[in-house]
């Protein structure tokens, strides 16, 4: 029974942590996305993949942008991290609020050498964890390869 | 993010300077002096700096961006106390072409003949195979005689002005990166 609380309350405190979203497209040839660590109760994590030199916006929402928004990076010299200005407005208030809005949340994170490490997004609504690849720069394809 | 963009520096009716726009790649080598403007609602534009994501492809320096090496970098735009606004990714490449132009645009397809007294300005526009590379060069021009033709600075890096001083032929050429372009000039009375 206890186990069962355990995960119940897991799984809320899952659905309680703010969700991530890509907002700027990734070059040709070159790696810019970010995917959800999805688990049976939902995202888990997430992960982000990056060619080096090349930036990745994103956008943190918890049923409006997140507040408090801290996003540090394990290490600087693989992915570095930006506050952002994101001058968009995003609704805010919830079904009892509708009509209200906010500046949207966002950070840019950076592709500084390949390699991998973690980034770790924390708001006053809980926090996420993203696993970061960054990527070399891609060597001259031969034409009898495709991929993506 | 549309909030930002980078242009060149360059007057509206210079036809030449305004083919220097970013969305084409930078030549290895060249410097590009960009005009960064943002357009972010409910805010005149804040005071913006650029930082490069890869310095060994592109850096920032003096505010001027210097293209290293081939590949592509991101340009990110933020304000002094580090809030990005927007970023842009370029690309570098290295000049497989030089060929010259008029200020206008106009390419130099043939032997170029002046009157005495006469000018022309000649920009030299810089390729990767079949398209157009963006930046300064570090362009160094010579004339095979003295006499007919005097080669001035315009204060510009890569153009010149030819003046033609004497009657008599001469062939100006230019040379970047190691690879050079010529036009045969003609004075005449």
């Amino acid at each position: 029974m206890n186990r069962i609380a355990l995960a119940i309350a897991l799984a809320l405190a899952a659905g309680c942590n703010p969700t991530l979203s890509a907002q700027s497209l990734a070059p040709p040839g070159r790696a810019a996305r970010l995917d959800a660590n999805e688990g049976f109760w939902g995202i888990q994590s997430y992960r982000l993949e990056l060619s080096r030199g090349i930036a990745i916006a994103v956008t943190c929402n918890h049923g409006g942008p997140c507040s408090k928004l801290r996003v540090t990076s394990d290490d600087p010299a693989i992915a570095e991290v930006h506050d952002a200005s994101f001058g968009v407005m995003q609704p805010n208030g919830g079904s009892a609020y509708p009509t209200n809005q906010a500046t949207a949340t966002a950070f840019v994170v950076v592709g500084k050498a390949p390699g991998v490490t973690k980034l770790h997004v924390n708001t006053d609504d809980g926090g996420r964890t993203v696993y970061v690849t960054i990527a070399p720069p891609p060597a001259k394809a031969l034409p009898t390869t495709a991929a993506r | 993010m549309r909030q930002a963009s980078i242009v060149g520096q360059c007057a509206a009716d210079d036809a030449a300077c305004s083919r220097r726009h970013p969305l084409q790649p930078l030549a290895i080598g060249s410097h590009f002096h960009p005009d960064v403007s943002a357009e972010i609602s409910g805010s005149a534009t804040p005071n913006l700096v650029l930082q490069s994501a890869d310095p060994s492809v592109l850096a920032v320096e003096g505010g001027a961006l210097v293209a290293k090496q081939s590949g592509a970098s991101a340009v990110l735009i933020s304000t002094e106390d580090g809030a990005v606004v927007d970023f842009q990714h370029l690309w570098v490449a290295p000049v497989t072409a030089v060929t010259l132009a008029k200020r206008d645009g106009d390419r130099i397809g043939g032997a170029i003949g002046l009157a005495v007294g006469e000018d022309v300005t000649l920009v030299p526009a810089l390729w990767n195979n079949a398209q157009r590379l963006a930046g300064d060069p570090d362009a160094e021009w010579r004339v095979s005689a003295e006499g007919p033709i005097a080669i001035l600075r315009d204060g510009s890096s890569d153009r010149r002005r030819l003046k033609a001083r004497v009657p008599g032929k001469a062939t100006v050429t230019v040379a970047i990166a190691g690879i050079e372009a010529s036009v045969d000039v003609e004075v005449v009375p």
